[in-house]
């Protein structure tokens, strides 16, 4: 028995109606699935990562509606409950009815600062990050596509940055500018965006040399054309991966900042100030200080983490290859 | 390295003449030296090179992997600056042109890869693909382009319904024939065909050498067909040219080509095609050239093709032979040898009149015959 190459095979030999208009549905539904909605669909069925998502989004809720906690509980953020919320002693009271998760060493209630806390990791970590990776990515797209003088200075300009100990230069421009907010995000920025830069320019270097780019230069685009709709689009997705991965790493740099006094000046509610102050107090007992905003980072962290795992097989699945079929 | 080559007179059927090549010469620097880059050597990969492709004909171009003949396409598509010679497409000069002033000229010479895989942006839909030198070009946008495309689609033989699917949900074949829709999409008047058909299943390259030769009735085009697969050139060729390390070794009409080979390089090119009948096949004599194909780095003196010459003599140590009519042949029948193969002479029987120590030292490869 021979089968052409349009034979549609059914039990029975002859094709039936339905096997008929099961083709034609299929005829007309003759839109590809484009390699995000397949990301997509993998993402979804990764139950790690649909897990660190939800937990993301329950940190960012609290930290949206941080001040409901304070009207609830009844503890503002910056309040000091000096004869409630301290021992006799002056040293912070334990988990309890009236603070669930405990005092600190002013007598503030723990959950609101954590809460509220929240807030600070997020902006800090989202903000920074983005900012990093657009500077990132235009500097790599750069010294990757236009190469030979840009791409000498430009990668020059990247190593050199690399090679700047990141620590004692952010406490060197805090203690020039004074500590704050915005400080924290551009000091964090200005060193992150070298190590992406360098990965997008390795990415761009590579995608340059193939043939689709070619043939876009040969119907007469222009280089940011060739940018924009070929190699951008081909490059986003280790870029999706970086900052995604990039989060979490700002997040702890900037709790590791507040740590050391250069973060987020007092009495700002910040998760690494409130390990710093803690540090006094856990030997007297008092572990509730310590271990409330470590678990806040701890599971933020990890959350950031598995996702950012998640997203990057979801893209990647089959190696670095996948990316570019 | 000193080339005897004078440029080729303009025939008197110059008008006929889509695109002239003059003495091409296209050289990539080595690099050494990470702080300052430094030239060490050069690659010759084309070194001058004059072609003429006439109107309406294909101009076949056949060599061995790595002797030039993708660097030349790319130079004619300007892909590539040149590093000396002149390009005249339709009597203008393109050869310097800036990129601005070049545009005009991409609307009549595009290009068909080799690759059906590398050659398709995998993120894009095949419509935009497809209408990317519309919209480049600035020629039709929204509906009209996509009309358009629809058009060149079913030209090609796609279905124009799927329009907005991924090239990863197409064969190889169909790939192809994007990419051929792609180059088709404003009717130009030179289609370079660099492999087309090499990545492809053979059942599949008939369908495509078809198609090419469709397209070519219907819209009157000039190909510039490259391949290294000889029966494929045979087929759909005009004239062919046979390149060796960066320079033409012979030009040919194709039944004279295959006929009356004159250089000794043609002669074992086509002793090493494949034969369909088994006799004849075992009858025949293969000729096997000696050796590896030189660097392009430091090519030899002389005729590039001396150290595996089969007929190579002092004269082709000394000095480049220049491209003209060889014996009584016409000015369509040209090739650079000193000592051209005769009618129906055979290659098999021939002697190098130099020893093979003195090819391998004059040349400079490394563990040569």
């Amino acid at each position: 028995m021979s089968l052409g190459s349009g034979d549609l095979i059914t039990v029975g030999g002859e094709p039936t109606p339905d096997t008929l208009v099961a083709e034609g549905l299929a005829a007309k539904k003759i839109e590809g699935r484009s390699p995000w909605r397949l990301a997509m669909a993998r993402l979804r069925r990764d139950h790690a990562s649909m897990i660190s998502l939800g937990v993301i989004i329950v940190i960012v809720l609290v930290a949206i509606f941080a001040p409901v906690f304070a009207a609830l509980t009844g503890h503002g953020v910056y309040q000091e409950f000096r004869a409630t919320g301290l021992t006799p002693e002056g040293l912070p009271v334990g988990p309890s009815g009236t603070f669930l998760l405990g005092t600190d060493d002013q007598g503030r209630d723990i959950l609101v600062r954590i809460a509220y806390g929240a807030r600070i990791s997020l902006v800090v970590g989202v903000l920074a990050t983005f900012l990093t990776v657009v500077v990132a990515a235009v500097v790599g797209l750069a010294a990757g596509y236009f190469g030979k003088t840009v791409d000498t200075l430009l990668a020059r300009l990247i190593d050199m940055l690399l090679a700047i100990p990141f620590l004692l230069f952010a406490i060197a421009l805090v203690s020039v500018i004074g500590p704050g907010l915005a400080v924290v995000i551009i000091v964090i920025g200005f060193f992150g965006w070298a190590s992406v830069a360098r990965i997008v320019r390795g990415q761009v270097l590579s995608i340059r040399e193939k043939e689709y780019v070619e043939a876009a230069r040969a119907l007469g685009a222009g280089p940011w054309r060739i940018m924009v709709v070929d190699i951008l689009p081909n490059v986003i997705a280790p870029i999706i991966v970086y900052t995604t991965l990039l989060i979490p790493l700002t997040i702890v740099t900037e709790a590791s900042l507040s740590f050391l006094g250069i973060g987020v000046p007092p009495p700002t509610a910040d998760w690494g100030q409130m390990i710093n102050e803690s540090s006094l107090y856990y030997t007297s007992g008092a572990w509730w200080f310590l271990l409330f905003p470590s678990l806040a980072l701890l599971i933020t962290t990890l959350a950031f983490n598995i996702f950012g795992d998640g997203v990057r097989d979801a893209l990647d699945p089959r190696g670095l290859d996948q990316l570019y079929v | 390295m000193t080339a005897d080559i004078t440029p080729t007179p303009p025939s008197p059927a110059d008008d006929d003449v889509l695109l002239r090549i003059e003495n091409l010469v296209k050289h990539f620097p080595v690099q050494a030296g990470s702080l300052i880059r430094r030239e060490k050597a050069v690659v010759h990969a084309v070194d001058g090179v004059n072609l003429q492709v006439r109107r309406g004909q294909t101009l076949g171009l056949v060599g061995e992997t790595g002797c030039g003949k993708s660097t030349l396409a790319r130079c004619v598509m300007r892909l590539y600056d040149i590093t000396s010679g002149r390009i005249f497409f339709d009597g203008q000069d393109i050869s310097t042109l800036s990129a601005r002033r070049m545009r005009p000229f991409r609307r009549q010479i595009q290009m068909i890869f080799q690759d059906p895989y590398g050659s398709l942006n995998p993120r894009r839909r095949v419509g935009a693909i497809i209408g990317d030198p519309l919209a480049i070009q600035r020629i039709a946008r929204g509906k009209e382009r996509k009309r358009r495309v629809q058009e060149v689609m079913e030209l090609v033989g796609l279905n124009p319904e799927h329009y907005n699917r991924f090239p990863a949900e197409f064969s190889g074949g169909q790939r192809q024939r994007i990419g051929v829709a792609r180059a088709l999409a404003f009717r130009p008047r030179l289609i370079v065909c660099d492999e087309p058909v090499s990545a492809l299943d053979v059942s599949i390259q008939a369908q495509i050498i078809n198609l090419l030769a469709d397209l070519q009735k219907e819209f009157g085009l000039t190909y510039i067909f490259i391949a290294h697969d000889l029966s494929v050139v045979r087929h759909v060729s005009n004239s062919v040219a046979v390149m060796y390390l960066g320079k033409i070794a012979e030009v040919a009409p194709v039944e004279e080509l295959w006929n009356q080979p004159r250089h000794p390089y043609t002669g074992a090119l086509l002793s090493a095609v494949p034969v369909p009948d088994p006799d004849h096949a075992e009858r025949r004599e293969r000729i096997l050239l000696v050796g590896d194909v030189p660097s392009p780095v430091s090519p030899p003196s002389g005729c590039r093709f001396h150290p595996r010459c089969p007929k190579a003599g002092q004269v082709c140590v000394d000095s480049d032979p220049p491209l003209e009519p060889r014996y009584a042949d016409g000015p369509d029948h040209v090739a650079a040898c000193h000592l051209p193969m005769a009618d129906g002479e055979d290659l098999s029987k021939a002697r190098p009149a130099i020893r093979a120590v003195e090819r391998v030292i004059e040349s400079g490869i490394q563990g040569g015959a």
